[in-house]
């Protein structure tokens, strides 16, 4: 059976169902891998997604593939299946703009840490994807601050995708990739996730290896992927997770993806507050939220009124994320070249990162640690918080991200206090406002991950909105 | 005289979680771009480094990275 006789819902089916055809031989890796790349190279443009093509070595690396089948050598779920990385991952000897026009030229000679395993793992690398310039370093305000233009929101070209991870979610959402992966320091997965209607998961820190990366803030970044389903997320997760002596911030532990160990829904306590999902959110996205609720209530889970520990989380994770940039991009503050951001808010809060207080770091550090307590001690009275992915759909492309007014109450600030403790989360899209997607979050104490992607695909399993597409 | 205090990392967040509510800050929304963007991030930072003094904390309170030998 050819690409052609397979129909255009292809572009849309997850990584077990693109697996399950390769393996009963509908169709070969060549042909899946010519497919996408080519898709990914004719309507990536569209939405700004796409930041180098890799047409070449993509279909050289899926005739390899297609011979490891014919020989036998199966290399499990992610074997001959296509994806795309965000341009903040170093491809040796490829254009890696982290985003950023003063990037623009820049190549390593080393592959980051995660596409080794994904290649070990037969995956195949169709292209790399746009992305928020220095993944929003220095705080964007709009969301044209890219190399590449804003990112386009396949559901609605007004709307925005969503950052920094942009291109990736726009990947998955568009059909353009059956998986990517995405970074995230504060709300870079989560966000794009919840916008373009597709499952991101950000694990818990330390569980991938960032080498290869482009480092914004040593002691908040993470690697994860977007993909259509809670499982798939599950399946990746196991190949790019893992000890890495390169960098210094790996945990040292592996993850295996278990759902046929997964508990009881009727056993998890989930924390919430009904706040997040009334008065919190845009009124028109509460009737949706609700019948998320409702949804994820019927899974089996108990549902208990809960309050996140407060503490400053903006002032905290801004200082320390402000700090931690500075440092990293002093050399290029200082050559001037800074300027030739696209964003006028990100260039002066770079400029202005370098004169944050040492003291200011240290207490924020110190209070982070306060933050880990209090975390632990909230997820002894329940296993997982659950809120929504953002308080509403995809804003206006031309909006700044500062207009939305600000809130309070509820689970205000679960993005910066879950990236400052560490705390894995998955966002999965929960249904639709205006036919856009919103999505909800749930977050877990560290190393959780199991529970949350058991979460997400009890969830899928009593819904179909992940299976919709623009 | 020396005074030992001895308390342990959950004591810490409780008092922590106690007192910080009073120093949160809300953002509040802008429509327009500021005229002077690098001193309003430099205010940024300034309204940062205030939140963050009016956090108390212990001397023992260390920061959440460690140097190992």
């Amino acid at each position: 059976m050819s690409m052609a006789e397979l129909g255009p819902e292809i572009f849309f089916a997850t990584v077990a169902e693109l697996g399950a055809k390769i393996a009963a031989k509908e169709v070969s890796v060549e042909e899946l891998v010519r497919a996408f790349a080519n898709r990914l190279q004719q309507l990536g443009p569209r939405y700004n997604a796409l930041a180098l093509p890799l047409p070449e070595a993509a279909i050289r690396k899926a005739k390899d593939v297609d011979k490891d089948i014919k020989r036998g050598r199966l290399r499990g779920p992610l074997q001959g299946i296509p994806y795309g990385v965000k341009d903040l991952l170093s491809v040796a000897g490829r254009i890696t703009t982290w985003g950023a026009k003063p990037y623009a030229g820049q190549v390593f000679d080393y592959n980051a840490t995660v596409i080794d395993k994904l290649d070990s793992a037969g995956a195949v690398l169709t292209g790399k994807l746009s992305m928020v310039e220095l993944a929003g370093g220095g705080g964007y305000r709009l969301p044209s601050a890219s190399l590449f233009g804003p990112g386009l929101n396949p559901w609605d070209l007004t709307r925005w995708s969503g950052g920094s991870s942009s291109g990736s979610a726009t990947a998955v959402a568009a059909g353009l990739a059956p998986f990517a992966l995405g970074s995230e320091t504060s709300g870079s997965i989560l966000t794009p996730a919840s916008y373009c209607g597709v499952t991101g998961l950000r694990p818990t820190y330390g569980l991938v290896s960032r080498h290869g990366a482009m480092a914004l803030s040593w002691t908040l970044d993470k690697i994860g992927p977007f993909a259509r389903t809670a499982d798939d997320c599950g399946a990746i997760l196991q190949v790019i997770a893992g000890k890495d002596s390169k960098d210094p911030g790996s945990a040292g532990k592996s993850f295996y993806y278990t759902p046929q160990y997964a508990r009881p829904m009727k056993d998890l306590k989930i924390g919430y507050a009904p706040i997040d999902f009334t008065d919190r959110a845009d009124a028109a996205a509460r009737p949706a939220f609700a019948a998320a609720l409702a949804a994820l209530k019927e899974t089996g889970v108990q549902l208990i009124e809960t309050k996140l520990p407060q503490f400053p989380y903006g002032p905290i994770l801004s200082t320390i994320l402000s700090s931690e940039q500075g440092s990293i991009f002093e050399p290029l503050i200082a050559s001037g070249k800074v300027d030739q951001l696209a964003d006028p808010a990100q260039i002066a809060g770079l400029k202005a990162s370098l004169e944050v207080a040492a003291k200011d770091y240290l207490k924020a550090m110190r209070i982070r640690r306060a933050i880990q307590d209090a975390y632990a001690t909230l997820f002894a009275e329940v296993d997982v918080l659950v809120t929504t992915g953002r308080s509403g759909p995809a804003t206006p492309i031309n909006q700044p991200l500062d207009a939305a007014p600000a809130t309070t109450g509820g689970f205000n600030g679960i993005i910066q206090a879950g990236n400052l403790a560490g705390l894995p989360a998955l966002a999965f899209p929960c249904g639709f406002v205006e036919k856009l997607p919103v999505a909800l979050q749930v977050v877990g104490p560290p190393w959780s991950e199991n529970v949350l992607l058991a979460i997400g695909k009890a969830f899928q399993a009593g819904t179909d909105w992940h299976k919709r597409h623009p | 005289m020396k005074i030992a205090i001895k308390i342990t990392r959950r004591k810490l967040a409780a008092v922590l979680v106690s007192g910080s509510a009073l120093a949160r800050t809300s953002a509040q929304a802008q429509t327009a771009a500021p005229a002077d963007p690098l001193q309003a991030a430099k205010d940024r930072i300034k309204a940062n480094s205030d939140a963050l003094a009016k956090e108390q904390l212990p001397m023992a309170a260390e920061p959440a990275f460690q140097f190992k030998a």
